[in-house]
């Protein structure tokens, strides 16, 4: 009998929600996609791993304590560890910027550098708010969730070396021994919320006035649930709750200011989760990733779970979120979510999930999502844009080092040492259209972008992984790198090929026979990053035996 | 050595893209690995039932004894008329596969305690038809009676095929030669071997792709196999059975 042709584009991403029978039905998604993003350009690829902030020099900001919480300011970055809080240039040389009695003016380095320090007792995972308005990079504001301290406020002027600039630091009262947990800049209000002495309480400081809570504009106000996160959105304030969501309209004007409901059924279980992302809000509930979406008419909400497709991996986070730590990030050029969960312990094993905002094949932008594994980013993780409009990614660990985040072909494990990268890609079982036909696979082309020299393994498994079935050993498939005119240097030294396609399409002659079949590419090692577009297979029908 | 049980699944295994065998998990073999076992046995059977006399089943070497002809012999018993072709065996799942009646021979050479002149004929090969229309009787009656008994001179078949008769009841201890073809033995472990020269492979393989290939629903491409078997098989058989010179002889003048 003939041999036929078979083709799946990788697209949809990863699916441990749907049974293997609707699998059937989707060929391009995966039923294992860890360390693999969807690329918004199509196909599933390999993630970038991650590097020392301030390379072979890198320095921790306070020896081996957790990072508590990192923040893109400036053209640097703020880090809280311990009970300080840092602010570094380059990762190597880090300036502990929580001072107490700086001058209202602002001191010159050497003078803020000999204050004493504002211990930030008790610090607990960090939250911070800038308030740009009309200063060179902004003012920042810090709370903590161990809600020990007043809110701390820090500003810094001037460019170039740290000795060269200006600082302005102190705490902010917002009232008495209210320490606010979250924070966030809404409509001209710093808005902070959830002390442990008052967890349902929301404080707004005066309009145009950040640091005083007492001013003209100011005002606070109780909910009747535990106040987790907030975050401005478009007109609102959005108040995440443990078990509700709130909208605080009309900041600004007294008469009118409102809060009003969203849901009193679901709420956000931890505010950490919270990112703005493609015209939406997006946060952790209890059944998963869900969006704040306004719609066409003011006031109306819409509430949607967009993670059902790995809805297995939510429900252990959600199952576990007493102990696991959650951070999350979004990547804009990527339209990435990502969300990282573990604890102190995870270490290596720490795990994360990375949500694509793509266009599907019926013409609608959805999240499609892969996992993470070996990149511990549960304690902090950032992205933001620094004074020179750069977006910047960073992450800290819980010994007390500082990543740059997504970039490098390796991970970096607890002993600080280079790792692997351990990516695995996995197509449902496909049936070729007929699950009741004995298939003979003759050889399968893969269409793949590499980045670099890659080299990645294929498994095959005949009838779901059925142990009566022979299965054959895996396949190594190896891709080089094309060298294209302008961008690469000729020579297999350097991995590249004069004359290669830039999407090579590899050939691999593989055996066996089933009714069904699926796909593992994997790879365990630092090279480049691939992409995976696709997969042809040619196949030989043989019967319904 | 001639080609095991392993190289020969693989071949098939190989040559219709599944995946190989090894030895380590040959025995634990699975699906369709375990059918292409299957096949190469079936196979294998297939060429035996095909002519049950190849040479390579033979029980014995021809002439091992030299000069008697026969690869086999059973002793007989005074008083005695069937015997067991193969005494060893306790059924005939495990009998010989296949006996030249036409070739039993009867002597006392080599018989403990016979001297000359020694007993030496041909057994000539009878019906049971006959031989119970003629002979029976009177040679029960004189078993019976006086048990004077005599010396064998034909040979005959028990209905089941286990046993043979001499005719006469023998009087004393003969030795009876024939020639014996055993069955074959099914490969089981990875390193057992066939039992026919290597060139003939081929021809097993064709037969246990054309099982194979019925499997998988392939009429086609079974029908091109058998077609293969059947060539194969003729030359087999040209080889192996029928190298010698063929003459015709006629008395006309």
């Amino acid at each position: 009998m003939a041999t036929q042709p078979y083709a799946l584009a990788c697209e949809g991403g990863l699916d441990k929600s749907s049974s293997s029978f609707e699998l059937l039905r989707r060929p391009g998604a995966a039923t294992r996609l860890r360390n693999f993003e969807v690329d918004v350009a199509g196909g599933y690829r390999r993630i970038n791993g991650f590097s020392a902030f301030g390379g072979s020099s890198a320095a921790n900001p306070s020896t081996d304590n957790d990072i508590l919480g990192l923040h893109v300011y400036a053209d640097g970055v703020i880090a809280c560890s311990s009970t300080n809080v840092y602010f570094t240039l380059d990762g190597i040389t880090w300036l502990q910027i929580n001072r107490a009695s700086v001058a209202g003016g602002g001191d010159n380095y050497s003078t803020f550098t000999g204050r004493s320090a504002a211990a930030r007792t008790s610090q607990g995972l960090a939250h911070f708010a800038t308030y740009e308005g009309d200063t060179t990079y902004g003012e920042v504001i810090i709370t903590d969730e161990g809600s020990g301290v007043k809110p701390f406020y820090f500003k810094m002027t001037g460019s170039g070396a740290l000795s060269d600039r200006t600082y302005f630091a102190k705490e902010i009262t917002v009232d008495g021994s209210v320490y606010p947990k979250f924070c966030t800049i809404h409509d001209k209000h710093l808005v902070v919320a959830g002390s442990s002495t008052e967890p349902n309480g929301i404080h707004y400081s005066g309009t145009n006035d950040i640091d005083d809570f007492s001013s003209t504009g100011s005002g606070t106000i109780i909910l009747d649930d535990q106040v987790v996160g907030l975050r401005s959105f478009r007109e609102d304030l959005i108040i995440f709750c443990r078990n509700s969501i709130w909208k605080l309209s009309n900041i600004n004007n007294s008469s009118t200011i409102a809060v009003e409901p969203i849901t009193k059924n679901i709420g956000c279980l931890d505010g950490r989760s919270i990112q703005e992302i493609g015209g939406d809000l997006v946060f952790l509930a209890p059944d998963g990733i869900r969006t704040l979406a306004g719609t066409v008419r003011i006031g109306d909400v819409e509430l949607g779970t967009v993670s059902r497709a790995i809805q297995p991996v939510m429900k252990d986070i959600a199952d576990n979120i007493g102990t696991y730590n959650v951070s999350s990030i979004v990547i804009r050029d990527k339209s990435q979510y990502r969300l990282y969960y573990g604890s102190s312990s995870t270490g290596d094993s720490s795990e994360g999930i990375i949500g694509t905002l793509k266009t599907n094949a019926q013409g609608f932008t959805e999240f499609q999502w892969s996992e993470t594994k070996g990149i511990d980013a549960s304690a902090a993780v950032t992205s933001g844009f620094n004074s020179s409009g750069v977006e910047k990614h960073y992450h800290g660990d819980y010994n007390g080092k500082v990543y740059n985040h997504d970039t490098g072909d390796n991970l970096i494990n607890a002993s600080g040492a280079d790792a692997n990268i351990v990516a695995e890609y996995q197509t449902p079982d496909l049936d070729y259209g007929d699950l009741g036909t004995l298939k003979t696979l003759k050889y399968v082309k893969i269409s793949a972008t590499p980045e670099g020299t890659v080299s990645t393994k294929l498994r095959i498994r005949y009838n779901y992984d059925d142990s009566d079935s022979p299965q054959p050993s895996d396949y190594t498939l190896s891709v080089d790198k094309p060298s294209l005119f302008g961008t690469a240097v000729f020579g297999t030294s350097a991995g590249h090929v004069f004359g290669a396609a830039s999407d090579p399409i590899t050939r691999q002659v593989v055996e066996g026979s089933g009714h069904s079949n699926y796909f593992r590419i994997f790879s365990d090692d630092q090279n480049s990053p691939y992409t995976i577009n696709g997969i042809y297979i040619d196949y030989e029908p043989s019967g319904r035996k | 050595m001639a080609t095991t049980y392993l190289t020969l699944t693989n071949e098939l295994l190989r040559e219709l893209n599944e995946v190989v065998l090894t030895s380590a998990n040959f025995s634990a073999a699975v699906g369709i690995q375990g059918h292409a076992q299957s096949c190469i046995n079936r196979a294998y059977n297939d060429i035996v039932m095909a002519e049950p006399q190849w040479g390579f089943l033979a029980t014995g070497e021809s002439g091992a004894t030299d000069p008697f002809y026969g690869n086999v012999y059973v002793e007989t018993v005074a008083g005695t008329r069937w015997y067991e072709l193969k005494s060893s065996s306790s059924s005939i799942i495990n009998d010989y596969g296949s006996i030249d009646w036409d070739n039993f021979y009867l002597t006392t050479i080599g018989v403990s305690g016979a001297s000359s002149p020694y007993t030496s004929r041909n057994l000539k090969f009878i019906t049971t038809e006959e031989w119970k229309d003629h002979l029976r009787e009177q040679e029960n009656i004189d078993d019976a009676d006086s048990q004077n008994y005599g010396e064998p001179r034909f040979i005959i078949r028990s209905p089941d095929a286990r046993k043979f008769g001499v005719s006469p009841i023998p009087d004393k201890v003969y030795r009876v030669w024939f020639f014996a073809w055993d069955l074959p033995t099914a490969l089981s472990a990875h390193d057992d071997a066939i039992v026919f020269p290597d060139v003939f492979t081929p021809v097993l393989m064709a037969r246990a792709r054309y099982h194979f290939h019925q499997f998988k629903d392939s009429p086609q491409n079974a029908a091109f196999a058998l077609q293969d078997y059947k060539e194969g098989l003729k030359k087999m058989r040209s080889a192996l059975l029928n190298p010698v010179p063929t003459y015709m002889s006629t008395d006309h003048i």
